[in-house]
């Protein structure tokens, strides 16, 4: 039925098992949109959130999915600015994911926010101290790149691109993406920092302040840095799993463990300064602000274990084995590694937002424990539904994966020469 | 956000933060506008179909994208930089000043079967282009083209007058409800149409005569290669498009490949060899 509109040569499922395999999704975002719904009309009262724990699992969703979209300007960056050519494979899938990661980020934010239609005020008026203001700037501006950056993706549909105006478009925007590439690495940085600073400036929360160089507290650069190591890793793990969801290979073995290679070196990177930073903050932060860190993880279940999984488990175990190439060359190891490094991410994102939220800091001040609403919880995985159908959608009906087809024809003529050899 | 706004400062902070907030603006939209103005230069020029080919051209497999000189074996590995376009290619113009190609001792070529006249010149996209005494060049589908696409269903040629672009769509053939775009050889004007079961297709009065004007096409001693090189993705294609292995065993393709595997996709089979990806 919708055969004209996939590209020739890829094989995809009957329309009717793909309206099967969405079916549950668009149900999913439907309750979420409904949660969602309620928020905006009813308030904040819908969730478990209050002026004690003003952050929760949206702020923890918001968090995670930037650092693991971090992947699209990275990707871009590493392809456009640096030449890596081999990412060519890669960089639509990465572009989808990022888009899907910001918009989906943005619109809980605006839920979050509660007032979407005053959400222009941000821009208007806007507080230029605040490392809020900074984020907003840039995430509204790096969603438009984003945008844009999918635009030709969607042009160079089979069916789109019959159409001159679109052909052509999609041309000539595609020569100038090497800007949007550069634009998007410019945004990405600050903003990555920023959502980082914003923890770290907090010094009323001494378990998440830091020190840092001048008006950056540590936190903006391990952002930056986590999220750059995490990003690739995302991509090996989509990549891995569209793979594994549709039985055909995508990408070259090679593309897949360059990705794994940056992401370990970041991450080993990112592990090491990770540990500076934990050990300045143990032994002069934490004490001067009149807490002894080991105090933060008396209260349970935030206990050492958490500093231990954050930094040993998935960050200097990933980084590791994405750094040994014989380890890197096997798909279980390297995707096993990348999901543990997006795992350490998401944790490390949690620790920021619940942890510091949730250890007293005041001494009338008790451990506040939080749970999310099933608004709360509807809302996110509204999100996640929203970033399957997209993507399934854009895999669908667009070129993600330029190499797709000839990996297919290298494959049959492997499985050619096999039945051939053994026929005679 | 701006000098009148409640609450603006006039500080440093607040110019350096803004000033990069505006650049960005300014940089995304300059990009999309050159973008968008680009490309109506470019439509007015009518030169969609270049850009079609290019892109389709970037689009072809690696292994595809090869020079003609990897074929005959001058060179290992050499992907075409001029998305097979000789005429500005220097490196080709270079190699056949230093080899001149040797005129072909047959005036026809056998080829597995097939018949390959040496008096004309091949597109890699299984067209001829033969000159005629008055200016004019025939352009018809190869023997192997021609066995692809057996009896057609139906065949959409150009207008006569119409101009047609060297890679660019010459006429469409349907085969099987997929509609296959034929590229043209050269550049010029459609004088008369043929069709596509018949000995010619199209009469073009070219935009320029001489070697130059085919340069980018394939001759003589380039011929064989060439086609034994098309075999061997027609046989991969027809593995991939789910025809079953196919062995290269002396034997001769029949008049209609498609009549024999009707199971494969012949979407993506004509796809490949007509280079459309």
């Amino acid at each position: 039925m919708d055969k004209d509109f996939i590209a020739r040569g890829v094989k995809r499922c009957s329309t009717g098992r793909f309206l099967l395999w969405i079916a549950p999704w668009a149900a999913l975002l439907a309750f979420g949109l409904y949660s969602a719904g309620l928020c905006l009309v009813k308030g904040l009262n819908q969730t478990n959130m209050d002026n004690r724990f003003p952050f929760g699992l949206w702020i923890f969703l918001d968090l995670t999915v930037i650092a693991l979209g971090a992947g699209a300007f990275f990707t871009g960056f590493l392809l456009y600015i640096l030449k890596l050519d081999e990412l060519k494979a890669v960089i639509s899938s990465a572009v989808v994911i990022g888009l899907v990661c910001y918009s989906g980020a943005i619109a809980v934010l605006l839920v979050d926010v509660g007032q979407p239609l005053r959400a222009w005020f941000t821009f208007w008026y806007p507080n230029v101290h605040s490392m809020l203001t900074e984020v907003t700037f840039c995430l509204s501006c790096y969603l438009t790149v984003l945008a844009i950056e999918y635009l030709p993706i969607v042009l160079k549909n089979r069916k789109l691109r019959q159409v001159p105006s679109f052909l052509v478009f999609e041309f000539e925007l595609h020569k100038l993406i090497y800007v949007l590439a550069g634009v998007g690495t410019f945004l990405s940085f600050f903003h990555q920092g920023s959502l980082g600073g914003l923890y770290g400036v907090l010094r009323g929360r001494p378990f998440a302040f830091r020190e840092g160089l001048a008006v950056w507290p540590s936190t903006f650069f391990l952002f930056i840095l986590s999220a750059a190591a995490v990003g690739p890793s995302f991509i090996v793990l989509t990549t891995h799993l569209v793979e594994k969801l549709s039985r055909r290979r995508l990408v070259r073995q090679q593309a897949l463990e360059l990705l794994g290679r940056i992401s370990g070196l970041l991450l080993a990177v990112y592990v090491l300064a990770k540990t500076i930073d934990t050990l300045v903050w143990i032994n002069r932060t934490s004490p001067e602000s009149g807490f002894p860190a080991a105090q933060y993880y008396s209260w349970k279940p935030f206990g050492t274990w958490i500093l231990f999984a954050e930094i040993v488990l998935f960050g200097l175990a990933p980084a590791l084995v994405l750094l040994a190439p014989r380890l890197r060359a096997r798909r279980a190891w390297l995707v096993s590694a990348a999901g543990l490094a997006c795992f350490g991410v998401a944790l490390n994102r949690f620790v920021m937002t619940v942890q510091t939220l949730a250890v007293p800091t005041l001494s009338f001040d008790q451990f506040v424990s939080y749970f999310p609403s099933w608004q709360e919880i509807g809302t996110f995985l509204a999100v996640v539904a929203y970033g399957v159908l997209v993507y399934s959608l854009s895999f669908r009906y667009l070129q993600l994966f330029p190499e797709e087809r000839e990996l297919k024809m290298a494959q049959a003529a492997e499985e050619s020469s096999a039945e051939l050899v053994g026929r005679y | 956000m701006l000098p009148w706004n409640y609450g603006f400062h006039w500080n440093a902070g607040t110019l350096i933060f803004l000033g990069a907030f505006y650049t960005v603006l300014v940089v995304v939209a300059t990009t999309v506008i050159r973008a968008a103005f680009h490309s109506r230069r470019e439509l007015a020029a009518h030169h969609e179909e270049s850009i079609r080919w290019h892109s389709d051209f970037h689009d072809l497999p690696a292994a595809d994208r090869v020079c003609r000189h990897v074929l005959t074996g001058e060179f290992k590995h050499r992907e075409c930089p001029h998305a097979f376009d000789c005429r500005e290619c220097e490196t080709h113009a270079k190699l056949i000043a230093r080899h001149p190609l040797a005129p072909p001792a047959e005036p026809e070529e056998d080829i597995l079967g097939m018949s390959f006249p040496l008096d004309r010149f091949y597109h890699r996209g299984h067209t001829w282009v033969h000159p005629e005494a008055d200016g004019a060049v025939t352009i018809g589908l190869d023997d192997l083209g021609r066995r692809l696409l057996g009896n057609p269903d139906a065949v959409r040629f150009p207008a006569l007058g119409a101009h047609i672009q060297a890679n660019g769509t010459a006429f469409q053939v349907t085969k099987r409800d997929v509609q296959i775009d034929v590229l043209a050889p050269v550049d010029g004007a459609v004088v008369a149409t043929g069709s596509a079961a018949g000995d010619w297709c199209l009469r073009v009065k070219p935009d320029a005569s001489g070697e130059p004007a085919f340069r980018h096409l394939l001759r003589g001693s380039e011929i064989r290669p060439w086609l034994q090189r098309e075999m061997e993705r027609l046989q991969l294609a027809l593995t991939a498009e789910g025809a079953a292995p196919t062995l290269a065993d002396g034997g001769v393709p029949v008049a209609d490949i498609a009549a024999g595997y009707p199971k494969a996709d012949w979407d993506a089979v004509c796809g490949e060899m007509f280079l459309r990806p």
